[in-house]
């Protein structure tokens, strides 16, 4: 009965938090002076106004989804994987370098497609691997071994962009030469929005969810997470954990890299990771690191994302704005949490 | 300690969503400009005579550079055509959209009731490309592209798209005269956005313009007139992405460059110049794309060269709304009899105030040769590694112009 | 000052602390508050002295009814509580901590503050440097420094809470006499402690609680038996030693030499029988955490070897030894033992030796949690997080998961806070395993603990570990001396006839 009240209590003051940031971001708008119930209309509408929309909303979605379910394996571990733009970034790469090598070839495009998907996980894993190395042997705190490692891949992907896989003549921004249409994760007709991505975003959610929630390895990584000295002390090889937890994160983050390239933007482009590994630290946060939310607030985000695309074009407002509105609202939820332990505590 | 390490984390998104909310007022100018927009949001129900067309402006809708110039163009066509109405989306590129393609956003204008869409970027091609094939019923006019050009190397039939250039070449080679006739040093330096066939050759245009005059009007040695090209790696400035063309800019003026022609959308050489001269050098420069570029710093913007989009596009969209569209490939020449017309021109020049009394007469004459037939583009040319691109006699192609695939002899710098 | 409670209640949660309590205490008086862990003894403490609001009830001082709001409102009215780990400023000199607690706006006079804090101590016979810092002293001299603090701040009343825990046997003798004095002059003494033998022969007078409620008071001289009862509800004997020793060695140290700077340990050999229970005493900070470490591969050995059974797993880590049967229970139970956050059904399910598959089988663990919570008269929940449970079911909790078939254990202040009946259960548990052939390595402060449960002793006096001694041949007071560094002679000669026993 207590535990529910408590349940209870706690929804009710993330709810409070979701009142909070809406009520700021309605400040906002008021001194900008527009109209912010226009405003949360037209974002509404530019999320789910059509079935275009609601795919596109998908599209972001999914990447969103695979990084966050990475997160939450080094939230387990205690780690504050800052660096999981660049895995994102380097599993993007190496999707394209593999996919690059079978340009022109009479190898199967499905065969392909996989092959450059698991090269990218791989990407991904190494580069997550690398800040596990820095963390565990060079004593470097991941927030800083990633925020480095995260330079560096962006370095390496723009290095990649403008020179050795640049286009014929061309050193642009907009990216790589488009691999041809057989090389794209198949889509639904008229739509942006791949089956096959949904499908591995979901299956990551569920491997996700069983492996921190039911498996020894999941239960092992929680107790390094919350006190590391005793889960050594209780047996657990730690920086073994915490290493795996790295390369799993980063095998999630180098196959949302993957499906950025293979299906969303069939190229290599400098800003490839889209900023969802950040978002996916605000998920993360939001959701308290609970798998079991991770699915519906990640929906939510991407459908902030896309709906946020309205507000320049009809009102003339910047779309950083439904930004703020996710930044804010991480914000006053956790705020929430701590009015909610100071009320418990003078309880 | 998990309390205190909540209390950090908030103080964290704290800065975050301040460092977000100040992105804010960048946007807020927007809205007391066009204070009836937001009194009736655009809807797809708009009276059956109007006729929306969209945009998407690769850079901000203020630069003071290309984007701002097709923004005013679709602000020119809302004047001139009775019953238009425009809609754009303005930074319409990865870095600042992410998560998103020009094509998805296309469809947005679309769905807020667009009949016609201006894609304003050469990098947007691959999404132009897709969008106009997924939308037949769709106009669309991609500014700088060669899709539906015959005799172009990417060759599409898209009957409903056209294309649409102002022959830059000869603005440059107006800015590439007017630095010749302004620089001390002999030191030009021309800082490019990326690299591709149309920078290539905007930047290979004003070499040839400064190398005319310096030679011709000067009677100096070409020998002695440097000429660099520096890519920052985009149309403008994108923190972590591009190379900063603030510091590029320093670079040419700490090297000796006294002449600065910016080959990017936004101001940055025009600023550091000014900064520069403030500080007792005597450093010029010339901004692009947009007529009012000067403004960011009169006394050092010897001139400007800059498109005037507003004409095609009223003739595009008109011909639209009276169902005369034609699938065109055009690379407009300036209006010879006024280069100014805001009326008539695609593409102009415009003297700054920091222009010398001295200069003005031989940028004339030059502007009038121009007019009068003068072809730079004609032989003996070599290419920058010594290759022959024209024999003596011979001229380019427009093909061999657009497609120009290095950069020119005498020019230092990066071909690709 | 006299004191009086009138129906204080107070309650967490469904917890009921403290339940209608009614006693007074009159100034010029020890007065001894006694109680296990958990029966509220620092509930009322911490209402008397502003720390909590009492749900309902009053306080009275010298007869007048008072509303303490905060701990500076009971200085205000003279009371001054002294906590089990004194609340002071550790990076100051004794003398700056001291000013700080003085009231008035005027600037401190420094040199007749010193004066003072001199002419203060010798009363009470201290012998504090008024120069020395905080962070240096140890918790019995911090102990002395809050007394005087709170003396200086005009405190008439003094709250002890657990006051004898950590400090020397001297220092407690010390603490006793000064206290003695402070009643002598008429101030109220109100002493909390759990330990009987302490309350026994310093109050005149003690108040006994159990689960909230006042069970009695008695006057000095008691039946400890009565005290016992009372405080348990049943009579408990305490264990005893039961010399199981067997003669097989399973532990040995060769010249050992570890440094954790500043301590530095040389030259221990060492050999450590089945079955055998060694105490290590010393006063805190002595070496014998940092030997117990190099012990289990916590901290490597500079040289030496450490043997397990006969296999050499010097520079080994900590995960090597719990191979080979070792187990090491630090003394911080939530930062070293326990993960905070899990369950005792998680914390089974990580510690168990079941082979384990990919994925728990959590009815399984779920049983076996019930199971030992049963086994080890845990309270609390196979779902209670860990850090929910109390100091003594914590430590209840880290023995029951300990594997079954080890070899040695070693202990950290295996009773460190915990009440008598825990104490006693805890050695029991201990006690049962060693009838099994595991061998006992522990650290205590509390030197009857040490004589009354070890069979050998290893004395530790800033780095020098001396020769085992025989405990049943060692007598408190000798202990007693050695840990402060005097009669080390002696030992020496004991050492000698040591090693001419052993080669005979």
């Amino acid at each position: 009965m207590n535990q529910m009240q408590n349940r209870s209590l706690s929804f009710l003051f993330q709810i409070g938090g979701l009142i909070l940031a809406v009520l700021f971001v309605t400040i906002i708008l008021v001194l900008v002076d527009a109209k912010p119930l226009d405003a949360f209309r037209l974002i509404w509408e530019g999320a789910t106004g059509n079935s275009t929309r609601v795919a596109s909303v998908f599209v972001v979605w999914v990447p969103l989804l695979l990084v966050t379910c990475g997160l939450l394996a080094t939230f387990t571990a205690g780690l504050w994987n800052i660096g999981i733009e660049g895995q994102i970034t380097v599993g993007a790469i190496f999707t394209t370098g593999v996919m690059r090598l079978f340009l022109g070839s009479s190898v199967s495009p499905v065969i392909v497609i996989i092959l450059s998907m698991l090269a990218g996980m791989l990407g991904g894993a190494i580069w997550a691997a690398l800040a596990g190395l820095l963390k565990t042997f060079g004593g470097v705190n991941e927030i800083f071994g990633g925020l480095g490692l995260n330079f560096i891949a962006t370095a390496l992907n723009i290095g990649l962009i403008f020179g050795a896989w640049s286009r014929p003549g061309i050193a642009s921004m907009s990216g790589t030469e488009p691999f041809p249409e057989q090389f794209w994760l198949p889509t639904f007709q008229g739509f942006r929005i791949s089956l096959w991505s949904i499908g591995f975003a979901i299956i990551g959610l569920v491997i996700i969810y069983f492996l921190l929630q039911g498996t020894h390895f999941g239960l092992r990584l929680k107790a390094v997470g919350k006190g590391i000295k005793s889960a050594f002390r209780m047996g657990i090889p730690t920086w073994q954990h915490m290493m795996l937890s790295f390369v799993i994160c980063g095998l999630f983050a180098g196959l949302a890299g993957a499906i950025q390239v293979t299906g969303v933007y069939h190229r290599l482009i400098p800003s490839i990771s889209s900023g969802y590994g950040f978002m996916g630290l605000m998920i993360a946060m939001l959701i308290n690191f609970q798998a079991i939310w991770l699915a519906p607030i990640a929906l939510f985000f991407a459908a902030l994302n896309i709906g946020g695309i309205q507000l320049p074009i009809v009102m003339k407002l910047d779309s950083a704005l439904t930004g703020v509105l996710q930044g804010s609202l991480v914000l006053f939820v956790l705020l929430m949490q701590g009015v909610k332990q100071r009320f418990a505590e003078k309880k | 300690m998990n309390k205190k390490f909540a209390w950090t984390v908030i103080a964290l998104l704290m800065v975050m969503v301040l460092v977000l909310s100040a992105c804010q007022p960048a946007a807020t100018p927007a809205a007391p400009a066009e204070p009836a927009e937001s009194e009736a949001p655009a809807e797809p129900e708009a009276p059956a005579e109007e006729f929306v067309f969209g945009m998407l402006l690769v850079g901000p809708y203020n630069d003071k550079g290309w984007s701002q110039a097709h923004y005013e163009a679709g602000e020119y066509v809302e004047e001139k055509v009775p019953g238009t109405k425009m809609i754009y989306l303005d930074r319409v590129n990865t870095a600042d959209r992410p998560g998103t393609t020009a094509a998805q956003l296309a469809e947005e204008l679309v769905q807020q009731g667009a009949k016609l869409v201006i894609f304003n970027s050469d990098d947007m091609k691959d999404d132009a490309v897709e969008f106009t094939k997924n939308n037949p019923e769709i106009f669309i006019i991609h500014a700088s592209g060669d899709t539906i050009w015959a005799e172009g190397e990417n060759y599409q039939a898209l009957p409903n798209m056209a294309n649409l250039m102002g022959e830059m070449e000869y603005g440059k080679m107006m800015a590439g005269c007017d630095s010749a006739l302004h620089t001390q040093s002999g030191s030009i330096g021309y800082l490019g956005p990326l690299i591709n066939e149309e920078t290539r050759r905007l930047a290979a245009s004003a070499f040839l313009g400064a190398r005319y005059c310096w030679e011709n009007y000067l009677d100096k040695d070409p020998a002695d007139l440097r000429f660099r090209v520096t890519w920052i790696g985009f149309w403008f400035n994108i923190p972590g992405f591009t190379e900063d063309p603030t510091q590029v800019a320093n670079e040419f003026i700490n090297s000796g460059v006294d002449v600065i022609i910016s080959g990017i959308d936004t101001t940055e050489g025009l600023v550091e110049a000014r900064k520069a001269t403030s500080e007792g050098k005597k450093v010029f420069a010339i901004p692009y794309d947009f007529v009012g570029a000067c403004e960011e710093a009169p006394d050092v913007c010897i001139g400007v060269p800059y498109f005037n989009w507003g004409p095609s596009y009223v003739r595009y969209i008109s011909n639209a709304i009276q169902g005369k569209w034609e699938s065109t490939f055009e690379w407009m020449p300036p209006y010879w009899q006024d280069i100014n017309n805001v009326d008539m021109t695609p593409v102009g020049y415009v003297s700054g105030p920091a222009m010398s009394e001295d200069a003005k007469p031989l940028l004339d004459k030059f502007i009038a040769e121009l007019a009068g037939g003068l072809n730079l583009w004609s032989g003996p040319l070599n290419y920058q590694d010594g290759s022959k691109f024209l024999a003596e006699g011979e001229v380019a192609t427009d093909v061999e112009i657009w497609y120009l695939s290095q950069l020119l002899e005498g020019m230092e710098g990066r071909s690709e | 000052m006299n004191i009086e409670f009138r129906n204080i209640n107070k309650s967490f949660g469904p917890v009921r602390a403290n339940i209608d309590l009614n006693f007074s205490i009159k100034s010029g008086t020890i007065y001894g508050i006694l109680g296990e862990n958990g029966a509220g003894k620092s509930t009322l403490m911490k209402i008397l002295s502003g720390f909590y609001k009492p749900d309902s009830g009053q306080i009275l001082l010298n007869g007048k009814p008072v509303i303490i709001e905060s701990p500076a409102d009971a200085i205000k009215y003279g009371i001054g509580m002294l906590h089990q780990d004194p609340l002071d400023f550790p990076p100051m000199r004794i003398i700056e901590n001291f000013i700080v607690g003085q009231k008035g706006g005027l600037i401190p006079s420094y040199k007749e503050t010193i004066h003072e804090f001199k002419e203060l101590q010798t009363k009470f016979g201290f012998t504090l440097d008024p120069e020395a810092y905080v962070d240096t002293l140890t918790v019995g001299e911090r102990q002395q420094l809050e007394i005087l603090r709170l003396l200086w701040m005009g405190a008439n009343a003094l709250i002890l809470d657990e006051p004898t825990t950590g400090i020397s046997a001297q220092q407690k003798e010390k603490l006793f006499a000064a206290l003695r004095i402070l009643a002598e002059q008429g101030k109220t003494i109100i002493f909390v402690s759990h330990k009987l033998e302490d309350v026994e022969i310093l109050c005149g007078k003690v108040a006994i609680l159990r689960k909230g409620i006042l069970v009695g008071e008695l006057p000095a001289p008691y039946q400890t038996d009565k005290l016992v009862e009372m405080m348990f509800g049943k009579v408990i004997t305490l264990g005893d030693r039961n010399n199981v020793s067997q003669s097989n060695i399973v532990f040995e140290l060769k010249n050992i030499f570890v440094e954790q700077y500043p301590m530095r340990i040389e030259n221990v050999n060492f050999r450590l029988q089945a079955g055998e229970v060694i105490g290590l005493a010393g006063m805190e900070g002595s070496g014998q955490d940092v030997l117990l470490r190099a012990c289990v591969g916590l901290i490597r050995p500079i040289s030496g070897s450490v043997i397990v059974i006969g296999k050499d797993l010097t520079g080994k880590n900590y995960h090597e030894f719990m191979k080979n049967g070792v187990s090491f229970l630090p003394a911080s139970r939530l930062e070293e033992g326990l993960v905070p956050g899990l369950t005792l059904a998680e914390h089974f399910t990580i510690a168990g030796e079941e082979t384990k598959g990919l994925f728990i089988d959590k009815e399984y663990f779920k049983q076996k949690a019930e199971k030992m919570i049963d086994e080890y008269h845990i309270i609390g929940h196979q779902s209670s997080t860990v850090e929910s449970l109390s100091g003594g079911n914590q430590q209840r909790a880290a023995l029951s998961l300990l594997r079954n078939s080890l070899s040695i254990i070693l202990l950290e202040h295996p009773t460190r806070g915990l009440d008598i009946e825990s104490a006693i259960y805890m050695w029991g548990k201990l006690k049962e395993r060693c009838m099994l052939g595991t061998s006992i390595f522990f650290i205590s402060g509390d030197l009857e603990e040490i004589l009354q449960y070890s069979d050998r002793i290893l004395v530790f006096f800033s780095g020098h570990v001396s020769p085992p001694l025989d405990a049943v041949t060692t007598s408190l007071d000798q202990l007693g001396q050695l840990i402060g560094g005097k009669g080390w002679d002696q030992v020496f000669d004991i050492q000698e006839n040591y090693e001419s026993n052993a080669k005979s």
